[in-house]
């Protein structure tokens, strides 16, 4: 893969051990784990917007999570612009906190409602004492309202975030993020409270910045329609492992894997002269706790065959860019 | 997990609880030894105390005596009281039977009305049916128990002479025998019984009802009350048969948290009432350091609490599909 | 004659701050086996008008004015007890995806069944629950899931079983407010492909409620655009997609990415829908569309056959 990465993840891993109580414990020694991430590898390169896709329980918030060291991996290595990041402490990461940034899915609750937009945006350049006295935190307040278009600042520095409309309080939330010149974004489902009218201006927003900025984002999304418009490379997750990497071009059209293909399939198209295609795979995605052997689809894949019950296949590179984890489609 | 593990795994945790009761009951009775106690009282010589030592098994090693306190406290055997010299296990079935039937009367009354004027309360929301249980709850809740009990008393007994001053059968009863007809005992002690329990209803009712308001608000509001009405559903049903038994959950913990609330408040009662219960034995056994009966009501207490808390597992189990899988 | 029809319908909540009116002066018709889509975004009182089809609004909610009547029996103004009749017999709802529609204390089967013992005295709780398990069969799921608890199902099973509760009195119309939108895309196509199946196969008709007009593109026959209480436009769908007319529609066809394209900048509605206990004055979307002259913002427009069987409240389309 490209030297040109900003974040690089070798055979990540993340088990999260299941909770059980005493008389379980008591009667089973065996440990049960839910294996969220189990086993992936995949780089953001600089100023690109790189998609995780899948269903719920595919593992694509785990891994966002990973990577900016929120929570601690089972096994694997995490690199930041070359250097190991995977086992620092918790003292040596906080520098790096402002380099790395997280929008959370929902704009209602993750902004503080008694606390006004420029408070709530200042707050990250007072934790990192980056700035000098409150003139400066009024500048840089007011130059961020600027970039997310909330404009004239003036307005809406005082404001709560019961003032503002949903698509308002998801910008001030990007304000918060970008205040601190993150040099990467971890954007997880930033628009699915959005309303339909005013989710493609959060979008464009979050590509204007990283034009602007200088930023790369993993843009982490159900919704393979707008992933499609939004990222330069998709990877497509199932059962904590990636089935497929490609640019959106290749995910969308040259796709190899059967799962790929049913997700894509499933997508309802705005244009009724191309209604779905009715080819859908049966069933729901097992559980994460004891996924099915070899590889984790073959129990809803039209195409299995006798190897896939049996040889987890590898992600192996077809083209350019291009990778995928299938017996047989290579 | 299924239903019949779900009541196995309550059972040993019940019967876990009463160990560990039995077992704390053990060390607090260790902190003054019980001869010393008798002892300092009734002026005994050295070679007497060591006589009782002997007699009471006190110089036998530990674990043997744990052991013996074990196996007399479940067969409920608990000896004889300092005081009376009397045999604890009796007094304590004819006590207990008073007890509970002062807080399982009020408990299932005090229910009944929370249920009753927290459904109201709920239905009306905002309006003066609304207003008035809810501040009603507020204000009953923060009373105190001796208050409400003399005031009752002053009032309905005193004053008005419409209830028995105390106690929970009339005197004369000790003296005549009892009434003939099972039914005249019964309505007697019904009226002997109604003024102490009217207190504890007054105490515990404003819970239930601000509980079930706020449950039954927010059951009301589900989605899955749509759905039942798109069905066609009576309100009655819809109410009834749904809405009330989703809103019972949390009350049903409640019930647990405050039977052991109840039975505290009912020692306060009883001893204001002279009814003869736990609660007044406790007052008077402490006063005199009665320390077999003082353990007998400890553990009998603990018992109640722990069965109470299991009955209403039971019943939770039972209602929500949701529990047996935790 | 119209299975439904809908005419000048009027639901207000009258709230202490003052009365929202979620629905205001709405109407469209719908025929037997047809599928018609009702879009908008939230708060624009799709769900308001599903409420009152079926007249199950909460206590603040008033039909104050309209008319919906089902063939030729007038359902705004019959009694209650009539109205029971109505429910679930005639009309049947799957409300609000998948989560919560369930009471959580009872299981599958006795939901199914307490549906049809509410409407068929006749029968008896056995073979009540043996047609449960056929309409269990027809959304594709096991029978031994008649005895399941709400929380034992999958998201996909619940809104299915939903879906096979509706069907249990052989409903004429299925009015489904946002079905599968909480599920797994995958899933949510599944769920999707039975409802149009069992459609066709009973001739059923349904109202689809949604936010996503992708789904109404990709299963109904017509659609009409609700924007703050009001329908804004209302055609069939291959002319709706084809040619949208109001401001509103092509603004909201244009948000949605469709993966088939070439990948492009998405494009969105400046601005947030109103507030409904103060609307604007005039056309309620003046204050974000792009086109709005000064008549827009002093009357309102109503809505006008601009083509056949396309209406569309737009000034652009008036002479006046």
């Amino acid at each position: 893969m490209s030297e040109d990465n900003v974040v690089k993840v070798i055979n990540l891993r993340k088990w999260f051990p299941i909770r059980r109580g005493f008389f379980q414990a008591l009667l089973s020694r065996k440990e049960l784990f839910v294996r969220a991430v189990d086993g992936i590898s995949f780089d953001v390169r600089r100023r690109e917007v790189f998609c995780l896709a899948g269903e719920s329980g595919s593992g694509k918030t785990t891994t966002g999570r990973l990577v900016i060291r929120v929570i601690d991996p089972t096994s694997g290595q995490i690199f930041f612009k070359g250097k190991n990041i995977t086992s620092l402490t918790r003292k040596d990461i906080k520098p790096l906190r402002k380099k790395m940034q997280m929008v959370f899915q929902d704009p209602y609750e993750s902004l503080n409602p008694r606390r006004t937009v420029r408070d709530i945006i200042a707050e990250g350049l007072r934790i990192q004492n980056i700035v000098n006295g409150e003139k400066e935190v009024e500048e840089n307040v007011t130059k961020i309202l600027e970039d997310v278009k909330l404009v004239p600042p003036t307005e809406f520095l005082l404001r709560y975030p019961h003032e503002l409309s949903g698509g308002q309080r998801q910008r001030v939330a990007v304000a918060r993020t970008f205040i601190l010149n993150p040099e990467f974004v971890v954007a997880d489902e930033p628009i699915s409270m959005l309303d339909v009218s005013i989710r493609a201006e959060i979008l464009n927003l979050f590509l204007d910045l990283v034009e602007k900025l200088d930023v790369s984002i993993l843009y982490i999304t159900h919704d393979l329609a707008t992933a499609r418009h939004m990222c330069h490379r998709i990877a497509v997750m199932y059962l904590g492992k990636i089935m497929e990497i490609g640019t959106s071009e290749q995910i969308v059209y040259e796709h190899l894997h059967p799962y790929t293909k049913a997700l894509i399939s499933a997508v309802p198209v705005p244009d009724p002269k191309s209604r779905r295609t009715k080819l859908i795979v049966k069933g729901e995605i097992p559980s994460p706790i004891n996924p099915p052997s070899g590889c984790r689809f073959h129990t809803r894949c039209p195409v299995a065959g006798e190897s896939c019950h049996q040889k987890e296949p590898e992600l192996v590179k077809i083209d350019n860019e291009h990778y995928v984890a299938c017996h047989k489609a290579i | 997990m299924g239903l019949r593990e779900y009541v196995a795994k309550r059972a040993v945790y019940s019967i876990a609880l009463v160990l560990i009761v039995i077992t704390i009951n053990f060390a607090i009775f260790m902190v003054r030894s019980p001869v010393e106690m008798f002892a300092s009282e009734r002026r005994l010589r050295p070679e007497q105390i060591e006589e009782l030592e002997i007699r009471f098994g006190l110089l036998e090693p530990l674990h043997i005596r744990y052991l013996k306190y074990l196996q007399n406290l479940l067969t409920f055997q608990f000896g004889y009281s300092y005081r009376t010299g009397e045999s604890i296990s009796e007094e304590v079935s004819s006590r207990l039977s008073n007890t509970l039937a002062l807080c399982v009367t009020a408990e299932i009354v005090a229910v009944a009305l929370g249920l009753l004027l927290g459904v109201v309360a709920a239905y009306e929301r905002g309006k003066i049916a609304d207003t008035f249980f809810s501040v009603f709850s507020v204000v009953t809740q923060g009373l105190p128990v001796f208050w409400i009990g003399m005031l009752l008393l002053f009032i309905f007994s005193y004053s008005l002479g419409w209830f028995p001053l105390g106690h929970s059968e009339p005197p004369e009863w000790a003296i005549h025998g009892r009434p003939d007809s099972y039914l005249v005992e019964l309505a007697v002690r019904f009226w002997y019984l109604l003024l102490p329990a009217l207190t504890l209803v007054i105490i515990t009712v404003g819970g239930y009802v601000l509980l079930t308001r706020a449950s039954m608000l927010e059951v009301l509001s589900e989605d899955y009350l749509v759905t039942l009405k798109a069905k066609g559903l009576s309100n009655v049903k819809i109410l009834f048969k749904h809405a009330l038994k989703n809103a019972s959950l949390p009350l049903i913990t409640q019930v647990a948290i405050a039977f052991a609330f109840t039975l505290s408040g009912a020692l306060v009662t009883e001893t204001i009432f002279s009814y003869p219960g736990l609660g007044m034995w406790i007052w008077t056994s402490i006063e005199e350091w009665d320390y077999p009966a003082l353990q007998a009501i400890f553990y009998i207490v603990s018992i109640c609490v722990i069965a109470g808390n299991f009955l209403v597992d039971m019943i939770y189990g039972a209602i929500d599909p949701r529990i047996r899988y935790g | 004659m119209s299975l439904l029809n809908v005419e000048n319908l009027k639901t207000y909540y009258f709230t202490k701050r003052g009365p929202v009116k979620a629905v205001d002066d709405v109407s469209f018709q719908v025929e037997e086996g047809q599928a018609m889509g009702l879009a908008g975004e939230s708060g624009c009182g799709k769900t308001t008008v599903a409420l009152s089809i079926i007249k199950v609004l909460p206590s603040r909610g008033k039909i104050v004015g309209g008319k919906v009547s089902l063939k030729n029996l007038d359902i705004t103004t019959i009694p209650e007890k009539q109205m029971k009749n109505v429910r679930w017999k005639r009309i049947s709802l799957v409300f609000q995806g998948a989560m919560n529609a369930l009471d959580p204390l009872y299981s599958l089967g006795d939901q199914i069944v307490e549906a049809i013992l509410t409407h068929e005295s006749k029968i008896n709780k056995k073979e009540a629950m043996n047609r449960a398990e056929k309409l269990l069969q027809l959304v594709g799921i096991e029978r031994n899931r008649l005895k399941s608890y709400p929380h034992e199902l999958s998201g996909g099973m619940r809104q299915r079983g939903l879906i096979a509760m509706a069907l249990a009195c052989n409903p004429e119309l299925l009015i489904a407010d946002e079905p599968g939108t909480a599920l797994d895309v995958i899933v949510q196509a599944q769920v999707l492909n039975i409802m149009e199946d069992l459609r066709r196969k009973l001739n059923l008709a349904v109202i689809l409620i949604t936010h996503d007009l992708s789904i109404i593109a990709d299963t109904c026959d017509k659609v009409a655009i609700m924007y703050a209480g009001k329908v804004v436009e209302h055609a069939s769908v291959s002319d709706l997609f084809e040619e949208p007319l109001h401001p509103y529609t092509q603004g909201l066809i244009q948000a949605f990415p469709n993966i088939k394209s070439r990948r492009t900048r998405m494009r969105s509605i400046p601005g947030s829908p109103p507030d409904l206990l103060d609307p604007p004055m005039g056309c309620r979307f003046h204050p974000r569309c792009p086109y709005a002259k000064s008549l827009c913002m002093e009357k309102e427009p109503s809505a006008q056959m601009a083509k056949r069987e396309h209406s569309v409240a737009c000034h652009l389309y008036h002479d006046t």
